[in-house]
């Protein structure tokens, strides 16, 4: 698997697919979509779709692809092989969340959900399916979440295609598995090479599975926290494991956002406006009397007299 | 309040020593004075002191066509460079030998010197609406205000 | 998933970002003392103390400006600095910071050496503010001023001051005109609804907007006899904030000919985007308004576009 495209800016959003079968596009098929390292606080997550026409399932099941948590890694490799192979009727595509894409958008003002990414994530894969010329007819979901809520998204989403979202569709059906090998063998491959944008020089790799309960990941976590930093692009901010390693050992960073200094600045509101009630009557005197009222060229631009260096 | 309260009770003589005394800007300093890049970041970070800039912050910038983005804990920045405005220069002066006390006059003297600041917002695209943008315009009205008035 | 730590106070700064004016930073002419900062009585305030510098030997003064937003920091170089600000060193006319003094010794109506009345028992430094090469060849615009023999006498002249003054708020219109400052959505008079043409209105919009920027250095007295000076009627009430625009749509009076019509395509007319987003309007931005008629169709009339 060629992760060329998405190594060479890791810190965006990337689709790699592979090319269209001719069958696909004559042919009524299905569609599995499944995701990989949904869990890790290290690394992207990986949304892959893998479709082959509806004729061809039982020669998708002869490749043996199983659910690829199952399956060992060179396994996995094995069967991404096989696919590959098997290119004149199944193709795939993937949809590379880098890790900085999930901190920035999970973090970002108005909150973006992994719920909502991951869901956004397969729908445009579906739709790039469609607007690649594949006959779609059946689409398969594995999921975590609500399943019956998510299939009537999806079925919204795109009428005339036959949706269905089932937990553990990896271990279901044979092209969720499929797609489950395609997102999993990337996110394998994106970590274990993971190209640091930062200048770090040599950057221990020996940071397991990236699980937050992995003591490998724990360990790493703890010592390569940078205290002003944090950690490099490749850690999800967005993790409460991370957010509780930084507030402990961390420099602390106020964002005017902070819930906490938002609460604040409520109180302060709430404050003035006590004071001014209480205030009315007297106002005049202390305002325009000594107290010169600073013109509103210097205010707008938040520019201020010193009085001292 | 309370420190108002504090400055209240002081003798006369200490508020006007603080008003008597000068820090002079040492100017010689200037030859060595570094040229870092310089960043306004949208965050208050409570820490004064080293930090590794150019490894985790300045090599992961990307130039786009109107604008800079980076990410700094996990959140989206967005930025662009201002100039300073002509005739004018940048300096990071430093007080040398801090006395920590009122009392005395005190030394700054040049330890950086630049010409542009590199601005970043949580999210937003760079503005002319942004605050640095429109606080560059001071000097220009400053001049206005006082600079000489015919006869 | 915020942070939710208290900010903890800032203890005292050991450093700060500046910018400059390139003359404040030349290096001296030999024998030239360095700059420094001191504090000086605020012309606006009375009492207050503010940041000033003095360049090398004096010759020049500068005021000190701090741009300060909240949640900022920097980076500079390898370090961080918690303190966001920005400091701006820029010229400052010393007659501003001299005509307190100046006024307070004209009170007894007679001629005096002015290094006898810039005197100050609690900024001991102002003496030096007549140092600055401009403090001497400027007085006679405030003060009326006599020789006798080498030595010269000043006489404080509210007058000259008025004058000199007005020349200030003129070359500040100046130089608003060719900046995109928008000066048209400040305070306005309720009492003052005359009906105006288009181009009055700005110019006094930029006479008052130039007078509020030269009273951040006069008192307040000196402020309201400027005012006078400038032929504007005092605002009742300051407090009272009133777009002016709305008036001034009332108006639709047409423009007189030999009126400048290519004033009206200026960028002057042109308005300021949107500040920032509050996050409920972003939210009501995004929904989507796709045949939604917006309210001010309902309203306007056809065919009147209006001029923004």
């Amino acid at each position: 698997m060629d992760l060329g495209e998405f190594e060479a800016d890791n810190s965006v959003s990337c689709r790699l697919a592979s090319a269209i079968p001719d069958v696909c596009k004559t042919e009524d098929c299905c569609l599995g979509i499944d995701e990989a390292g949904r869990g890790p606080v290290l690394g992207p997550m990986v949304y892959g779709i893998c479709f082959c026409p509806v004729a061809k399932k039982e020669a998708l099941k002869d490749l043996k692809v199983a659910d690829s948590k199952t399956l060992t890694e060179a396994q996995r490799e094995d069967l991404f092989r096989k696919l590959d192979e098997a290119k004149s009727f199944v193709g795939w595509a993937l949809q590379i969340l880098s890790p900085n894409t999930i901190s920035t958008s999970m973090l970002q003002r108005s909150k973006y959900n992994l719920n909502a990414l991951s869901h956004d994530a397969a729908i445009g894969l579906v739709q790039f399916a469609l607007d690649s010329g594949v006959q779609l007819k059946e689409v398969f979901v594995d999921t975590v979440g609500p399943a019956e809520k998510y299939q009537e998204k999806l079925s919204q989403r795109f009428p005339g295609v036959e949706v269905t979202v089932r937990p553990k569709a990896d271990s279901l059906f044979p092209i969720v598995s499929a797609a489950s090998i395609c997102a999993k063998v990337a996110r394998d491959h994106s970590v274990k090479d993971w190209n640091f944008p930062e200048d770090l020089g040599e950057v221990d790799a020996d940071y397991g599975s990236g699980y937050p309960n992995d003591p490998k990941t724990k360990a790493w976590l703890l010592k390569e926290l940078d205290p002003v930093f944090g950690y490099p692009q490749f850690v999800r901010f967005s993790w409460s494991t991370t957010q509780t390693l930084l507030d402990s050992k961390a420099v602390t960073v106020h964002w005017d956002d902070d819930e906490e200094d938002g609460e604040k600045a409520a109180a302060r509101q709430n404050n003035t406006s006590m004071l001014s009630y209480f205030k009315t009557g007297s106002k005049t005197s202390a305002q325009q009397g000594n107290t010169h009222q600073t013109h509103r060229f210097f205010t707008e631009r938040r520019l201020q007299s010193l009085a001292t260096l | 309040m309370g420190h108002i309260l504090v400055l209240d009770i002081l003798p006369l003589s200490f508020r006007m020593s603080s008003n008597c005394h000068v820090t002079t800007l040492q100017l010689d300093s200037v030859s060595q004075a570094e040229c870092p890049s310089v960043h306004l970041l949208p965050c208050e970070i409570e820490h004064d002191g080293p930090a590794e800039v150019s490894q985790f912050f300045t090599a992961t910038i990307k130039d786009q066509k109107h604008e800079k983005t980076v990410s700094f804990r996990g959140r989206g920045l967005k930025g662009q460079e201002v100039s300073c405005p002509q005739g004018y220069t940048g300096l990071v002066l430093r007080e040398v030998n801090k006395s920590g006390s009122d009392q005395e006059d005190r030394t700054v003297k040049v330890s950086s010197v630049f010409h542009k600041v590199t601005y970043w917002n949580l999210e937003t695209s760079p503005n002319s609406d942004d605050g640095i943008v429109m606080a560059m315009a001071w000097p220009d009205l400053a001049e206005a205000i006082h600079g000489p008035v015919d006869d | 998933m915020t942070t939710k730590k208290k900010r903890t106070p800032h203890s005292q700064n050991d450093r700060w970002v500046v910018v400059a004016a390139d003359s404040a930073v030349e290096t001296p002419k030999k024998d030239d003392s360095d700059p420094t900062f001191i504090r000086l009585r605020n012309p606006s305030t009375g009492n207050a103390a503010s940041l000033y510098l003095l360049g090398s030997g004096d010759v020049q003064l500068y005021e000190v400006k701090a741009f300060k937003e909240d949640f900022h920091s920097w980076f500079i170089g390898q370090t961080v600095q918690r303190d966001g600000r920005l400091l701006y060193v820029t010229p400052m006319d010393p007659l501003y910071l001299l005509l307190p003094y100046l006024i307070k010794a004209g009170e007894e109506g007679k001629f005096q050496p002015v290094d006898q009345v810039v005197m100050d028992e609690d900024f001991p430094a102002c003496t030096r503010l007549l140092s600055c090469t401009r403090s001497q060849t400027s007085l006679h615009h405030v003060a009326e001023e006599k020789e006798v023999g080498s030595q010269k006498f000043q006489r404080y002249s509210q007058e000259r001051t008025m004058e000199w003054l007005k020349k200030k708020v003129h070359r500040t219109v100046k130089t608003l005109r060719k900046s995109n400052i928008s000066v048209g959505e400040g305070v306005k008079s309720t009492t003052y609804v005359r009906v105006k043409q288009e181009s009055e209105t700005q110019e006094e919009d930029y006479l008052r907007y130039a007078h509020g920027l030269i009273s951040e250095y006069i008192s307040e007295d000196l402020s309201k006899a400027l005012l006078k000076h400038l032929q504007l009627p005092e605002l009742s009430s300051p407090k009272e904030v009133e777009p002016p625009s709305k008036k001034r749509k009332l108006t639709d009076k047409p423009l007189e000919a030999g009126e400048d019509y290519t004033k009206f395509n200026s960028s002057d007319f042109s308005r300021k985007p949107p500040k920032k987003m509050s996050a409920a309007q972003k939210t009501l931005a995004k929904v989507d308004k796709t045949g939604m008629k917006s309210m001010s169709a309902f309203f306007s009339p056809k065919g009147k576009a209006e001029k923004k």
